[in-house]
């Protein structure tokens, strides 16, 4: 048995291969027990290295590079991601079909000519029968007045007007004045002189800039009051 | 509708051509590089795994793969190290792999685990420490084993371990002096085997 004051000392000195040093050297000069343990040791550094060296330098098989070489012609370098290729065809998809949704859309409605357009209303409005209360606008009527069946719809193409897709016209109208809109069809409905009105052809301002005539004035004319300065003093005479 | 291609006539061929001069460029360039690193490969699949046809099987596996991916390591220089820990981690794979095997079948099989017969005291000797030894080192951490083997390869220096591995060369030397301490501590008991050479 070694001693335990140098025990940790020998197996230090034998894993590092350098040897002992200083005082462990001068006590396995004097120490028998301690030198056999530090040979002991060394022996097992020695075997473990000779393991480790057998362990991990074996023989390559011969076959291992024709193997590697064979599945070399059939393998092709990696291509680029699988993901990336249908990425870029539905992009460029995407792309072609906006392209052609700006070319061959028929319309395209500006506010100047939605203001041109004039109100459209819509064909189902109130009829004077069954609205018993003019105050009061159904639900219903309020809904087809302003956007139409489909809200999402209008939402989505709120800025497109089209004349023609529909002879069921719709009218873009805020919506807070959807109700009002609604009221205002269903007073037309009632009253066929306020539509007549609102339909009649206004007639064509001329150019606004355009001048008044000059007020005409005669010349005056100053005749002389016949009698009527004598009857006039008279009668201040008779009220005295 | 009509469905509509984007092409551009000329660029196909063209860079059809480059791709093919591109793939046997890295083809040639791959294969300069696996007379030097296949050995490679193979030695640290075989420490791991201790079995000379599973160790050629995962060193073929990590010689391909490499060469799919070949084309994206930019830093050809790093080749080796890259090399290296794929073969490492596809070895420690299988190694698990073929244990949860083994243990599973253990449970259906009687035990027959018997050492293998000596035909000669020396041998048996040197083979039952080998056995101890591989075992042991089967135990150690995945960064200390994999450290401690390239060291006892030949012809790698402490340097260029380090670069294999990505550590610098102080940690290397420190990886290797702690497995090596840690080895001899669980062969101690089975001193009395040794057989110098």
């Amino acid at each position: 048995m070694p001693c335990e004051h140098y025990k940790d000392a020998l197996t230090e000195a034998a894993a590092t291969g350098v040897g002992p040093q200083g005082a462990l050297r001068a006590h396995l000069t004097a120490c028998d027990s301690c030198r056999a343990a530090f040979e002991q040791e060394q022996s097992l550094f020695t075997a473990i290295d000779s393991g480790l060296h057998a362990a991990a330098n074996a023989e390559v098989p011969p076959s291992l590079l024709p193997r590697v070489r064979a599945g070399l012609d059939e393998v092709a370098v990696a291509p680029p991601p699988r993901w990336l290729q249908p990425l870029v065809f539905a992009s460029a998809g995407v792309a072609l079909a906006f392209v052609v949704f700006l070319i061959a859309r028929p319309y395209h409605a500006t506010p100047e000519n939605v203001v041109r357009q004039g109100p459209v209303f819509a064909p189902t409005a109130i009829t004077p029968g069954t609205n018993a209360n003019p105050g009061k606008i159904p639900a219903a009527a309020a809904e087809t007045a302003s956007t139409g069946a489909n809200p999402s719809h209008t939402a989505r193409n709120s800025t497109f007007f089209h004349p023609v897709a529909s002879s069921n016209p719709q009218v873009l109208v805020p919506a807070d004045e959807h109700e009002a809109l609604a009221r205002f069809v269903a007073t037309l409905s009632q009253r066929s002189d306020v539509a007549t009105a609102f339909l009649a052809q206004t007639p064509e301002r001329k150019d606004a800039l355009v001048s008044p005539d000059l007020l005409q004035i005669a010349d005056i004319e100053i005749k002389p009051l016949e009698g009527g300065e004598a009857e006039a003093s008279h009668s201040v005479g008779e009220k005295r | 509708m009509q469905e509509l291609v984007l092409i551009q006539p000329g660029s196909a061929a063209r860079s059809e051509w480059v791709r093919e001069a591109a793939q046997a460029d890295a083809r040639r360039e791959f294969e300069e590089r696996l007379r030097e690193c296949g050995p490679l490969a193979y030695r640290v699949a075989r420490g791991v795994l201790r079995n000379a046809a599973d160790a050629e099987d995962v060193a073929q596996e990590a010689l391909l793969r490499a060469y799919r991916g070949f084309d994206r390591l930019r830093d050809r220089s790093r080749f080796r190290a890259w090399l290296v820990r794929i073969a490492f981690r596809l070895a420690l794979d299988r190694l698990r792999s073929a244990k949860r095997r083994e243990q599973r079948d253990t449970l259906w099989s009687q035990p027959a685990h018997l050492p293998p017969p000596a035909t000669a005291e020396d041998i048996a000797v040197s083979n039952q420490f080998q056995g101890h030894l591989e075992r042991v080192l089967d135990e150690l951490p995945e960064k200390l084993r994999l450290v401690l083997l390239l060291s006892a390869m030949e012809g790698y220096t402490i340097d260029e371990i380090a670069e294999m591995v990505g550590v610098p060369t102080g940690t290397v030397k420190s990886r290797i002096f702690i497995a090596r301490k840690k080895l001899a501590e669980k062969l101690r008991c089975h001193a009395n085997t040794i057989k110098m050479p």
